[in-house]
């Protein structure tokens, strides 16, 4: 039987072209994805140990916040370094300095965008065992005014040693002087970053405080372990901070990256695992039509002695060639991809330098066997269906698809439908911790639900498209019209596939339109002000505090009001907690109260919105345990519970901006937006105030000043990015459903050989073929869209429903969208008719009524 | 009809005809010749059978008559329309407007009634069937009650007058049958042949048939024989003993 498969094989190659299409673009995709992050990690794990390389012990502060972005922790003093100098083995100690700077070029704008590397600026260390800088241009920076750029930033801003470099940080644009350009080692930067080296106690003012210090790194004597050393340091420093190895300090590093990486990999895998969800309806439809197209092989086979299980074999034996062969290709494909994306990330400098590609085996062998099993899974049943052929079936004619409106098939529609549909609700109501597993699996059962329902509704589907077409194209359209129904198994699959691409495009449509005009509402209904100043940079580079007493001197201003934000550990865990200034905010932001009195918040004082009041149960008065970077935990009292239509960061908790000063440090004291409201608030008042906020806002690099209309259309922009983003991603299962519609309508050409012929024969002409053809192909996939596009706005509404008391309050249709999709899946149609129409129409009408 | 042609003295009468017309397949060794130099008419109004052994070229010739087929050399007429000048599109139309078919198996679209079957080259010209003949020709196939019934649903028999009723639906001015009877049992060949028969005498239709039952022959005016692709006798009125004879000559 073995050598039946593979002639099988050879026989049916072009058939399974498609088959081999859709696993091999899945698996690319998820190998590449896999093989990308695995690179960009590695690249990162090196460059951490690289910039580590000389430190053999770190001691910093017990006293830590967690953030998605890793831990922040308190400073810690430079008294500490006499302390473990003095251990026996130490042969250096010197506190570390490193905070957020940028580098302005000699056009006073930021030498890196946001979304580029990381920018820092360092203490220069003068012991030779930890410092990893070299000077190659000049001498290491001492003075007051003296700056040390990295060889690379000095190259991308044109600086020559003696030129003046502006640097913005908290207290604004100051001015050093270039003194060196240093090199890491051997490499151009500091592990891809920007860096800028100043004296210690320069770095300190800029970025920290006053003789305190990040950590303090220790390089010991040769001969010793680094936990030799650690377990000497340990017993000899205060209490409030804490002795690591270089290694788990190193470790730690690089693990708060993996996990960032992680994030983003499984972001893509989940698109990687749709496009092979998507694709396993391609295989099942090329193997059912090609088994069916095989009926009397098959049958004859069975005639001639061959088993049931010899034939389900064969036909099984075929998909595990197909599939291995494709998804060993589609992993040389998304090798490929890495290598493509990483040069593309390095050319816009979002990498590592020279990141190497590391081939991750386990992540390889396990996209092989998912393209594998994939294949598999989806060619059983018409594998099982090729076994239940009757020997007899060889002297009948061909036989035709019976399958239409069993009972049986809509009632386990409907049981999987229901299983779906409680999935989703119990996960999007529930309070379960898997929960987007849970929705994830409800609509993953809600669209098999509709596949195997498919073929019950396809016959009545394509009747109602192909009834205006019948009306307009006559009798290429009555035949489009029949084609397509005459085999629903087939038309609903092919539709599915496109189906499941298209209702998640119209799930990201709505949900996505939804948030924009719940945003646009919310900032309607809260903010009073005028004019905003945004930045995209945060902590000690975002809006010095200072800043909204400049916006406030502009003549027109009434009142300009900055919101602060920082993680602090609130009621024992890390929470994002926001900061204003309670009598002046409430100018440019509604506040209502509920209970006490958010115009009074003050030192000592917390407050929190109605919603989070609600789920904590808290009232006025109760004592909230808070512990931020700067000093001991401490209590904070209840003092308001406020309603606020603004969307806010973060569960709702809000300090007064005194209180912000008093627990983090000068350097961190500044605001991520400043709200504005005029005197005069006619257009031409608005109009007027403008220069002179401009003005200011011109002092600060990176701020951006937006009126009302602008700041709304920021806003939206950012969901329109990330709709972006998750419509590229989805375009290629897209794109493989396509090809499944490509794949069944060559198919089924090559299957009305004779049919086409008579036709043909009897005066139908070229142009006629095609546009019969085409108009088919129109009918599967506006049949896709349109069934996808309702369960899109079904998932959609259910998402916003389970998300109103998060903010999202409006459920929106984007309807333009919707229509261009339909528009753009009757051109897909027609795009995926153009090769299978030619062949129609090319077919030689002789042969074509000769043949078999 | 784009094409002019020389008038030839039997355009008057004949309903198609060829001059010289050779077609070989392969080349070499392997060459094979299909027609040698065949200069064959057809005469309005008459019933013609194309008999022949096997690979006599019965059926190319009248696959090369009827412009699905290609020749090398020779001119073919359709009327006074000269094949040979002809391109894709202007083929399809002659076929579509002036030639019926019907063939061995296969000869309608199964997504399609009965009804719809028969009307399909003026559905795919876009034309409105002229309803008063449609009546007589339906009524004359006996198909009746039939029309709406999709061809799965009709037996051989019936499935070959349908395909009949829509050879002559469109009124061309000839017909070609390639063995329309091959498939069939005798009581479902002759209603067919009964049926061409008929739609020579009383409607005056032209009809050319390749066949190799000596039966169907008889059914027609006229026999032209072909052997290794030529015309090697025509016989007027056939019975069906002596096409019998006619062919035991061959060694067929």
């Amino acid at each position: 039987m073995l050598k039946v498969t593979l002639r099988g094989l050879m026989a049916h190659k072009v058939r399974l072209i498609a088959t081999a299409i859709s696993v091999l673009l899945g698996v690319a995709f998820m190998s590449g994805t896999q093989v990308l992050t695995s690179s960009v990690s590695a690249s990162f794990d090196k460059v951490f140990s690289d910039v580590y390389a000389s430190i053999d012990v770190v001691v910093r502060s017990t006293n830590k916040i967690e953030t998605p972005f890793g831990s922040q922790r308190t400073r810690i003093s430079e008294s500490v370094i006499p302390t473990v100098s003095g251990v026996a083995g130490v042969e250096a100690a010197e506190g570390q300095v490193v905070g957020q700077i940028k580098v302005l070029g000699k056009d006073n704008k930021p030498l890196v965008a946001t979304q580029g590397p990381p920018n820092f600026g360092l203490n220069w260390l003068t012991s030779p065992s930890l410092n990893g800088w070299t000077v190659i241009d000049g001498t290491a920076p001492t003075g007051a005014t003296d700056i040390v750029l990295d060889a690379k930033t000095a190259k991308d801003g044109d600086f020559a040693i003696g030129d003046t470099v502006n640097v913005s940080v908290t207290k604004g644009v100051q001015s050093f002087s270039l003194v060196g350009i240093a090199k890491f080692g051997k490499l151009e930067t500091w592990g891809g970053a920007q860096s800028a080296l100043f004296s210690t106690s320069t770095i300190q003012a800029l970025v920290g405080e006053p003789g305190m210090y990040d950590w303090i790194s220790i390089a010991g004597r040769n001969g010793e372990s680094q936990t030799q050393l650690q377990e000497a340091v340990a017993t000899a420093i205060p209490s409030g901070t804490e002795a690591i190895t270089g290694k788990e300090f190193t470790a730690e590093s690089q693990d708060a990256f993996q996990k960032i990486i992680g994030i983003f990999s499984t972001f893509l895998l989940v698109f990687a695992l749709i496009a092979l969800f998507v694709g396993s309806f391609i295989i099942y439809n090329t193997f059912s039509i090609i088994v069916a197209q095989r009926t009397k092989e098959l049958a004859l086979l069975r005639a001639l002695g061959a088993s049931r299980s010899q034939i389900l074999r064969s036909i099984v034996l075929e998909a595990l060639f197909v599939g291995l062969g494709a998804s060993i290709i589609g992993v040389g494909f998304g090798v490929l991809l890495a290598i493509g994306l990483n040069k593309l990330m390095q050319s816009i400098g979002f990498s590592g330098p020279d990141t190497p590609i590391v081939i991750p085996p386990v992540a390889i062998a396990v996209s092989i066997m998912v393209g594998t099993i994939i294949t598999l899974v989806s060619a059983v049943f018409p594998a099982k269906r090729a076994a239940t052929v009757p020997p007899i079936a060889a002297m009948r004619d061909v036989a035709v698809d019976r399958t239409g409106a069993s009972k049986r098939r809509v009632g386990m529609g409907i049981v999987l439908l229901a299983l779906g549909a409680f999935m989703l609700w119990y996960g999007l109501n529930g309070k379960s911790d898997s929960a987007l597993q849970i929705i994830g699996g409800g609509a993953f059962f809600v669209f098999i639900a509709l596949t195997v329902i498919g073929p019950v509704i396809a016959t009545p589907f394509a009747s109602v498209l192909g009834w205006p077409l019948q009306k307009s194209s006559r009798i290429t359209g009555r035949l489009a019209r029949e084609n397509a129904m005459r085999n629903p198994r087939r038309t609903s699959t092919t539709a599915s596939a496109l189906m499941i691409g298209i209702g998640l495009v119209g799930f990201i449509a709505v949900t996505a339109q939804s948030i924009k005009v719940s945003t646009v509402d919310a900032i309607n209904q809260s903010v009073t002000g005028q004019y905003v100043v945004t930045t995209d940079s945060f902590g000690s580079t975002a809006l010095p505090e200072s800043m909204a007493n400049d916006l406030n001197a502009v003549p027109g201003v009434q009142t300009a009001a900055g919101i602060s934000g920082t993680f602090a550990n609130i009621k024992g865990s890390s929470k994002v907690l926001l900061a204003v200034d309670p009598p002046a905010i409430n100018q440019v932001i509604k506040f209502t109260d509920v209970q006490g009195s958010f115009a009074d918040l003050g030192i000592g004082q917390i407050a929190a919105s109605e919603k989070l009041a609600k789920d904590k149960n808290l009232a006025i008065g109760d004592p909230i345990s808070a512990q931020f970077l700067q000093g001991g935990p401490t209590t904070l009292e209840l003092t308001s519970i406020y309603k606020t239509e603004f969307p806010m960061q973060g569960p709702g908790w809000i300090i007064s901006t005194d209180e912000f000063n008093s627990v983090v440090p000068p350097s961190q004291q500044t605001y991520s937006a400043i709200y504005i409201k005029l005197k005069d608030t006619s257009s031409a008042g608005v109009t007027a105030a403008l220069p002179g906020l401009q003005a200011v806002t011109d002092t600060v690099p990176g701020a951006k000043l937006q009126n009302l209309t602008e700041y709304k259309k920021a806003q939206t922009d950012q969901v329109n990015q990330f709709l972006q983003i998750v419509y590229v991603l989805l375009a290629l299962a897209l794109v493989i459903a396509i090809v499944g519609v490509v794949n069944t309508l060559l198919l089924s050409v090559y299957e009305r050989t004779r049919e086409l012929g008579l036709l043909r024969a009897v005066g139908m002409s070229r142009r006629q073929v095609r546009s019969t053809i085409r108009l088919e192909s129109v009918i599967i996939s506006l049949m896709g869209t349109l069934i996808g596009l309702v369960i899109g706005i079904v998932f959609g509404w259910a998402l916003v429903t389970a998300l109103a008391d998060q903010g999202i309050t409006s459920f929106a249709i984007p309807w333009t969208q919707l229509v261009i999709i339909v528009i753009i899946a009757i051109l897909a149609g027609v795009g995926a008719a153009l090769y299978p129409a030619r062949r129609a129409a090319r077919l030689d009408v002789l042969q074509a009524i000769s043949s078999e | 009809m784009t094409t002019t042609t020389t008038p030839s003295p039997a355009a008057t009468t004949t309903a198609a005809h060829t001059e010289n017309v050779s077609k070989v397949y392969g080349a070499g060794d392997t060459l094979v010749t299909a027609l040698d130099n065949v200069s064959v008419s057809f005469e309005r109004s008459k019933f013609t059978a194309i008999m022949g052994p096997s690979g006599s070229g019965k059926s190319t010739l009248m696959h090369c008559v009827a412009g699905l087929d290609t020749i090398n050399s020779g001119r073919i007429f359709i009327g006074d329309v000269d094949l040979s000048g002809l391109n894709d599109k202007q083929l399809t139309r002659l076929r579509r407007d002036t030639i019926g078919f019907v063939f061995q198996a296969f000869n309608l679209v199964p997504t399609l009634t009965a009804l719809e079957n028969i009307t399909l080259p003026m559905d795919l010209a876009g034309r409105a069937p002229d309803q008063e003949w449609l009546d007589t020709i339906i009524s004359t196939v006996g198909l009746g009650d039939r029309l709406s019934h999709r061809p799965s649903e009709l037996s051989g028999g019936q499935q070959q007058r349908v395909a009949a009723a829509r050879a002559l639906a469109s009124q061309p001015a000839i017909i070609f049958a390639d063995e329309p009877t091959g498939n069939l049992d005798s009581r479902s060949g002759s209603e067919i042949l009964d049926f061409m028969r008929a739609a020579v005498d009383k409607f005056s239709q032209t009809i050319v048939m390749v066949t190799h039952d000596p039966l169907a022959a008889s059914y027609a005016d006229r026999v032209v024989f072909l052997a290794d692709g030529k015309v090697v006798d025509d016989m007027q009125s056939p019975t069906t003993d002596s096409v019998i004879d006619r062919m035991k000559s061959f060694g067929a």
